[in-house]
């Protein structure tokens, strides 16, 4: 892979909680302006790998070069700072904070507020919510949440966005919806997707590079329907034939 | 269950508020302290009205405390000794400079905010998020100094401030003390000022994220260290401002800022922790209670530390979160 195409290089990154080896020495390269997946069973390390992605943990060791700056040992606002946004596995909004205040909490200190308030009302037209604008966080449904999480990752125009499980608790329509905002934002505005995800069908159909982890070690990489069939991959996630 | 629980807990303080505010009234009977006539109505409404001007002073300094704990989770035991250093602040400038104590609070906010930028960098930043004990240990140690660097240089003579003591006649027979309405108004316009700056600022929204989830707003782009000191800063400029209130009716000394401390804890107890509405209505609410017992129970005046101490201890006894704060996890 050319390093024109990588939007994010993950260098022998580590995080032991006492003997778990959550990461454990994790290395791959996130392509450019496209959307790729992050899987592998219960436990494998994903969600942990997101939060050293995002400074939520500090790695004990490793390297994650974005932009060609080594961004382990930030605090996640400077990572947020310089493009990298996220959002939650379990949705993590201001559930006392309306939806339009929850977006504006997503704008950086230095975008002019006038600026914010229209990035934010075209975010919150771009999913569906404008009607909501005024709803308290804690009222909204768990799918408006997710979809509300997601265009407040949004707020800053990031280049890279983090999507930790965005299937999970979603009803079909919702996350078709939600697909489709991912797909315009990777083709229409070349961003960079990666998504955490368990829904299979998601991953499949919708990542063009799938990354495995299992025992927060990186054990393949490719093509959705190469990652299908393979072995290592199977064993992960069934056991020993 | 839980719902049960949290509509039972809502009456049972209730209750224990009707109980609370009848009580002054049974003793003041039971001592023959009530006289049904209209010269003890209108003293009566003198009363109130003083303890809802004076709760409007509470309300503010407590806010400043409910204001740390809500975006830390730092109990501040040093927040009355802060009240304490504003009204000898207000004094001296009022004394040596012959600034007029409102006015001062030009000059006392702004060196009350570095302050508390300064706490919070130098004390409190390396053990916000750690376990509860050691903030208060640290506050509790800051509040000591304070008091001994204040009686060190000011003795324990007890200070007072000449300011518009005269009264305002409301009707012929309900008067109350220009002092408490100017300091009501002058809190009342902090509070609300402080309270549009939370709910419309830039800062103000990334206070209440942080306030909501620290770690959310970190991954949101909010700097929180900067935002713990702004919110510090704040905190003591409110305490410092309560003081410079609270100093042009009452007399004060090195020790009062205990008595501050206690009122603003049984405030923010009441009012719900961390919630800016529920300090407001629990200042006004202690106050009043504080200016019942002193007017219909025998020597009340020396018994009004017990409305603080009770309400606080019954209050967290039938229903922790009080009036407005959010349910515990």
């Amino acid at each position: 892979m050319a390093d024109m195409e990588i939007a994010l290089d993950i260098q022998h990154l580590k995080k032991y909680f006492g003997g778990i080896k959550a990461v454990d020495g994790c290395t791959f390269q996130v392509p450019r302006g496209q959307i790729s997946g992050l899987i592998g069973p219960n436990g494998a390390g994903k969600t942990t790998t997101f939060n050293l992605l995002t400074g939520v943990l500090e790695a004990d060791s490793g390297e994650v070069i974005y932009n060609g700056e080594n961004i382990v040992g930030l605090k996640p606002y400077e990572i947020f700072n310089r493009g990298i946004s996220r959002t939650f596995q379990i949705t993590r909004i201001y559930r006392e904070m309306t939806v339009f205040e929850n977006m504006l909490s997503a704008s950086s200190m230095k975008m002019p507020v006038r600026e914010a308030r229209e990035r934010a009302e075209q975010l919150m037209e771009f999913v569906t919510l404008t009607k909501l604008r005024g709803e308290y966080g804690g009222n909204l449904s768990y799918g408006q949440q997710k979809l509300l999480e997601f265009a407040r990752a949004l707020m800053t125009d990031p280049d890279l966005i983090l999507l930790d499980e965005p299937a999970a608790g979603v009803n079909r329509t919702l996350l078709n919806n939600l697909l489709d905002h991912i797909h315009h934002l990777q083709e229409e505005q070349g961003k960079t997707i990666l998504i955490v995800e368990h829904d299979m069908n998601v991953i499949m159909n919708h990542c063009e590079k799938v990354f495995v982890l299992d025992y927060g070690v990186k054990i393949a990489e490719g093509l959705p329907e190469d990652i299908q069939t393979n072995e290592d991959v199977i064993e992960a996630y069934f056991g020993h034939r | 269950m839980q719902e049960k629980a949290e509509i039972r807990s809502k009456y049972w303080l209730a209750v224990f508020l009707v109980a609370a505010y009848t009580i002054p009234f049974a003793v003041g009977i039971y001592t023959e302290n009530v006289f049904f006539d209209l010269q003890w109505l209108a003293d009566l409404t003198t009363v109130i009205l003083n303890g809802i001007m004076q709760g409007g002073v509470y309300a503010m300094f407590a806010v400043g405390l409910t204001l740390i704990f809500g975006v830390m989770r730092i109990i501040n035991v040093a927040h009355g000794e802060l009240v304490m250093l504003g009204a000898y602040l207000t004094w001296m400038f009022f004394f040596y400079v012959g600034v007029d104590p409102l006015l001062a609070l030009f000059i006392t906010l702004p060196i009350a905010f570095i302050i508390g930028l300064l706490i919070q960098k130098l004390l409190l930043n390396a053990v916000v998020g750690g376990p509860e004990l050691t903030p208060l240990l640290i506050t509790f140690g800051m509040g000591l100094t304070i008091i001994h660097i204040v009686e060190a240089i000011f003795t324990t003579d007890y200070r007072t401030i000449p300011y518009a003591p005269d009264a305002f006649q409301l009707t012929e027979t309900i008067a109350v003390s220009r002092s408490k309405i100017i300091s009501f108004v002058m809190a009342a316009f902090i509070s609300i000022t402080v309270f549009i700056f939370l709910k419309i600022h830039r800062i103000g929204k990334a206070i209440r994220a942080t306030a909501q989830n620290a770690d959310v707003a970190m991954v949101c782009g909010i700097n929180i260290f900067h935002i713990y000191m702004i919110t510090s800063g704040l905190a003591a400029a409110l305490a410092v401002a309560g003081g410079a209130l609270v100093s042009i009716q009452f007399g004060f000394n090195p020790e009062t800022g205990v008595l501050y401390t206690l009122q603003a804890f049984a405030i923010i107890v009441l009012g719900g922790r961390g919630h800016y509405i529920g300090a407001l209505i629990g200042g006004v609410m202690l106050a009043v209670i504080e200016s019942l017992i002193s007017f219909m129970i025998p020597n009340g005046t020396a018994m009004v530390e017990i409305a603080s101490y009770g309400m606080m201890v019954f209050v967290l006894l039938i229903r922790p979160r009080g009036l407005m704060g959010p349910k515990e996890n």
